[in-house]
């Protein structure tokens, strides 16, 4: 049984995350950023009337910094009753996979993405990576205030 | 943008002339519930339009008009004074104290932009 | 290009603000009559009973009934004689003028409930015609006044002598006396306003005149109200009431003889018997929001006050006091404190019901002017509502259902060949759910939304959903119809309903739809929200807000007035009113990647207390002031000190809200507790 992916690339690479925890792409028009907040959250972005963190991909994956084009893209994802958006280099194109072709990711792969990526399939001659997304996104209390 | 000052004591009346006008692009509007309250706005910020009603509870359109023209900033302000009080009388001191237009209510929303249209680009921008 | 404007539109909020004027008329023309029944003249009553029917005959002229106009018209008639008179109306007068305002009331009553107004009564504007020829025009008991006031200001001549009587015949204590109020930006950021300053001053004693005066004032202001009154309270009172420096006080000089002397007891009685105007049997009472808000701010002085005595109680326990009793009424004090907030939060509340009474009368409208037939069915309940997004959401609701008539619904034959019945059905629907919001519905049974049609209109591909279809009805400017019709103008605003909803209230929309048996808007709007009047500014290119109430004063910094003690990284002393004030760079603070350029000294402080201690936040330019929607920022990743939530300021951007008070608390070098960030 295969399920609906939504691919989105970073740098390069190529990432899935379960269409069913993704609500929308939008285009990316800015963000406003949130002093004290955590290093890669790029910023607020109002999404059909609803105001979101987004989260910059690039950042949380130690990534350098990409100017913002036409192709990039906020994939605004449910994370139980949170919503985050994510900011990526371009996203464009939904896959059908089987969950059953999810290979544990490399040891390579584990360790330059940080625990980022949960599994990796082949997909013809292309590697794609599902993300963690809760670990992507983060929980962490932004002012480690007595919190965790 | 340009700024419009809409003077006026029924909020409903104040609410109808900005409907009117929405239509104008890049208008902002203030509103003020008294004459005197104008007054204070007028002193404090700059505005691009007038728009006034003459029957307030404090002190009355005309007394607002007359302040103003007494103004060296203020005396280039459009002004449209906007009435119940259709009487000649009241459109004659009213023009005469410096109103650049009368509209009498009931007025249609076309003819109201049309006056604010014209005062708006007739100024030097 | 056409004004897609339709006054008709108005009719709920016209309807609303009648009733209101129509309640002050009577309460007047009561006090008019008791005073006319011993002959006295009330020039105050006999003023705002002519102003509340004039201001009735201004709005009915607008939004064309008739009726009301020439009723209101010939009330205001007889009444601008009696005020011409010096405020004497005479008894006879009174009763053709009661039977006025009831035939308005009545009038009224048929519009709210979806009827036409009906024509005058006969003989009702003979009657009033009557009054305004046969009313003798008492002259005006002019006495000379003994007032002296200053002929300079050129005040003097611009009293009636009705006014100069009110000032100088006080009862009691009363005094004479000038209040001098200079208005400026940063009072006004302080909610200290020449109304504010004017109703403060009426409660505490008769105010007779205000007088705009312009020229340099005390203060660099350019402008003075001149307020005149006859009061017993204290200088120090009056000073504190007009909003304290540089607002001043002066006692008018009177003849030796002209307050409590023999020439006066007969004005006596008629001043003691002002009629008490406040007092309403209904057992409701009309409050302004602004002062719930005060209250709400108050409140949260003491939730403040509460957290310093739980840490106080906290530091006892430590040293081992025995501090039981005290932490059980720390607890209990903690609950009624959240009580009373959610009591105080409650009177903002509001029937949904109340305010959707008025929709039944535009339905009725939309049946005449469409020609079909319609029910309006209102199932909301008892369901109730923040006053301010109840006021929000009105006109949501009255596009949708304007929309649902003029366009949904098909015509009586239509219907009958589609075998359905020939009355169309429009349904509002409304409950509150248990986790804090309003859902509402607005369905009908009508047509249905055509998507290929819409697709075809808008030279798109047929849209997938209802989401996107939605999408495509929200165009600004959409139109499901070739012509323009007169309901609905132009476009069927649903852009509008959708900024209402989504972007202002950050509630939701969503469409469901079949097309040949109907179409329902699911609306889902938070229950309250938080309004704050804001100070917009700008600070290292980016815009903020601030809470008016938050910030004491916006002062200029003058860079050579800036001292910067060595060694203090970004923070600098500014001096105010001889006073030197901490300046804090708030580009800095905010961690702004261009904050080294900020170094140069910003041009604007926003002054905020903190602990007592005055802090100027330096900010780049300071943008108006406007009431905006506070969102709070829910998410754990955004949730900081310092910020308060975001708003739209109507471009589609979020705009932090900041708690500057916090944020300096939470930031300020040295104030130790927390650490620096890192980054």
């Amino acid at each position: 049984m295969s399920v609906l992916h939504v691919v989105f690339k970073v740098d390069g690479a190529e990432y899935v995350l379960p269409a069913s925890d993704v609500l929308q792409m939008e285009s990316f028009s800015g963000a406003t950023p949130v002093p004290g907040a955590p290093a890669h959250v790029a910023g607020l972005v109002q999404v059909r009337g609803r105001v979101i963190p987004v989260v910059d991909a690039r950042r949380r994956f130690g990534l350098p910094a990409l100017e913002r084009s036409l192709d990039t893209r906020v994939v605004v994802g449910q994370l139980g009753t949170r919503t985050v958006g994510l900011l990526v280099d371009s996203a464009r194109e939904v896959l059908k996979l089987d969950p059953a072709k999810f290979q544990p990711p490399p040891p390579l792969v584990v360790e330059g993405s940080r625990g980022f990526v949960k599994a990796v399939a082949q997909v013809g001659p292309r590697l794609v990576m599902l993300i963690d997304f809760p670990r992507v996104i983060g929980e962490e209390a932004p002012d480690g205030d007595g919190k965790r | 943008m340009s700024e419009v000052l809409v003077v006026d004591d029924s909020k409903v009346m104040r609410d109808m002339v900005v409907a009117c006008l929405r239509p104008y692009p890049g208008l902002n509007f203030t509103h003020a519930s008294s004459g005197l309250e104008a007054i204070e706005r007028l002193s404090l910020s700059p505005y691009d339009l007038l728009v006034l009603d003459l029957n307030m509870p404090d002190i009355g359109g005309i007394e607002v008009v007359e302040f103003v023209r007494g103004q060296d900033r203020l005396r280039t302000l459009p002004i449209i004074i906007v009435t119940t009080r259709g009487d000649e009388a009241s459109r004659a001191r009213a023009l005469s104290a410096g109103a650049n237009r009368f509209m009498t209510k009931p007025f249609t929303p076309d003819a109201i932009l049309a006056e604010a249209r014209g005062l708006l680009e007739e100024k030097p921008a | 290009m056409t004004a897609s404007v339709d006054l008709a539109d108005f009719l709920p909020a016209y309807l609303a603000e009648v009733e209101e004027l129509l309640d002050s008329a009577h309460r007047q023309l009561m006090a008019v009559e008791a005073s006319a029944r011993r002959g006295a003249a009330h020039p105050k009553s006999v003023r705002e009973l002519f102003r509340a029917l004039h201001t009735i005959k201004g709005l009915s002229a607008m939004v064309d009934v008739e009726p009301i106009v020439s009723i209101s018209h010939w009330m205001e008639t007889s009444l601008r004689q009696a005020d011409q008179a010096g405020g004497r109306l005479p008894e006879s007068s009174v009763e053709p003028l009661m039977e006025g305002l009831r035939a308005v009331e009545q009038r009224m009553r048929q519009l709210a409930a979806g009827k036409d107004a009906s024509p005058v009564p006969p003989g009702l504007l003979e009657r009033l015609e009557a009054l305004g020829v046969s009313s003798p025009v008492v002259a005006s008991t002019a006495r000379p006044s003994a007032l002296l006031l200053d002929e300079t200001l050129a005040l003097a001549p611009r009293l009636t002598p009705t006014e100069r009587e009110q000032l100088t015949s006080g009862a009691g204590h009363r005094r004479p006396v000038r209040v001098d109020f200079i208005p400026g930006a940063e009072r006004a950021a302080r909610g200290i306003t020449i109304n504010s300053v004017r109703e403060r001053l009426a409660a505490l004693g008769e105010l007779v005149k205000v007088v705009p005066v312009a020229g340099p004032a005390p203060g660099g202001g350019s402008l003075t109200f001149v307020l005149l009154l006859s009061t017993d309270a204290s200088d120090a009172v009056l000073k504190e009431a007009a909003g304290g420096e540089p607002a001043q006080v002066r006692a008018l000089s009177t003849a030796p003889s002209a307050v409590d002397g023999p020439s006066v007891p007969e004005r006596e009685p008629e001043l003691e018997e002002e009629p008490e105007e406040g007092r309403r049997s209904s057992g409701t009472l009309r409050v302004e929001v602004s002062r719930l808000d005060e209250a709400l701010e108050r409140l949260a002085a003491l939730v403040v006050n509460r957290s310093r005595l739980q840490r106080a109680v906290v530091d006892l326990t430590a040293v081992g006091a025995p501090t039981r009793e005290l932490r059980a009424i720390l607890q209990e004090n903690g609950r009624q404190l959240r009580d009373m907030r959610a009591a105080i939060l409650r009177l903002r509340m509001v029937r949904v019901g109340d305010v959707l009474e008025r929709l039944p009368l535009l339905v009725r409208g939309l049946r005449r002017t469409t020609g079909k037939a319609v029910r309006l069915e209102l199932e909301v309940g008892d369901a109730e509502l923040d006053k301010a997004v109840a006021d929000r959401m009105l006109p949501a609701l009255v596009h949708l259902v304007r929309n649902a008539v003029d366009h949904a619904l098909e015509s009586p034959e239509e219907r009958r060949a589609a075998g359905k019945p020939p009355e169309g059905r429009v349904r509002l629907g409304c409950h509150a759910n248990s986790s804090g919001w309003v859902d509402i519905t607005v369905a009908d049974d009508g047509r249905g939304v055509d998507a290929g049609a819409v697709a075809r209109r808008a030279g798109v591909p047929v849209p997938r959903g209802p989401d996107d279809l939605l999408e495509l009805l929200c165009r600004p400017g959409f139109s499901t119809r070739e012509e323009v019709t007169s309901t609905s103008g132009r476009g069927m605003g649903m852009d509008i309903v959708r900024r209402i909803v989504v972007d202002q209230l950050g509630g939701e929309l969503r469409l469901e739809t079949r097309v040949g048996e109907g179409t329902t808007f699911h609306l889902r709007v938070p229950l309250t929200i938080t309004l704050l009047d804001a100070i917009i500014f700008e600070c290292a290119g980016l815009r903020y807000a601030v809470a008016v109430g938050s910030v004491e004063e916006l002062i200029e910094v003058e860079a050579a007035r800036v001292v910067r003690p060595a060694g203090a990284h970004g923070v600098a002393l500014v001096e105010r009113r001889g006073q030197s004030v901490t300046l804090v760079s708030l580009a800095r603070l905010l961690g702004s990647a261009s904050a080294q350029a900020v170094d140069a000294t910003p041009p604007r402080g926003l002054v905020v207390r903190q602990r007592g201690e005055l802090v100027a936040f330096g900010v780049d330019r300071l943008l108006g002031q406007q009431e905006i929607v506070l969102r709070p920022l829910e998410d754990p990743l955004v949730r900081v000190p310092g910020v308060a939530g975001a708003t739209d300021l109507g471009d589609g951007q979020p705009t932090l809200v900041l708690d500057l008070n916090a944020l300096g608390a939470a930031r300020r070098p040295g104030s130790g507790g927390r650490e620096e960030r890192a980054t």
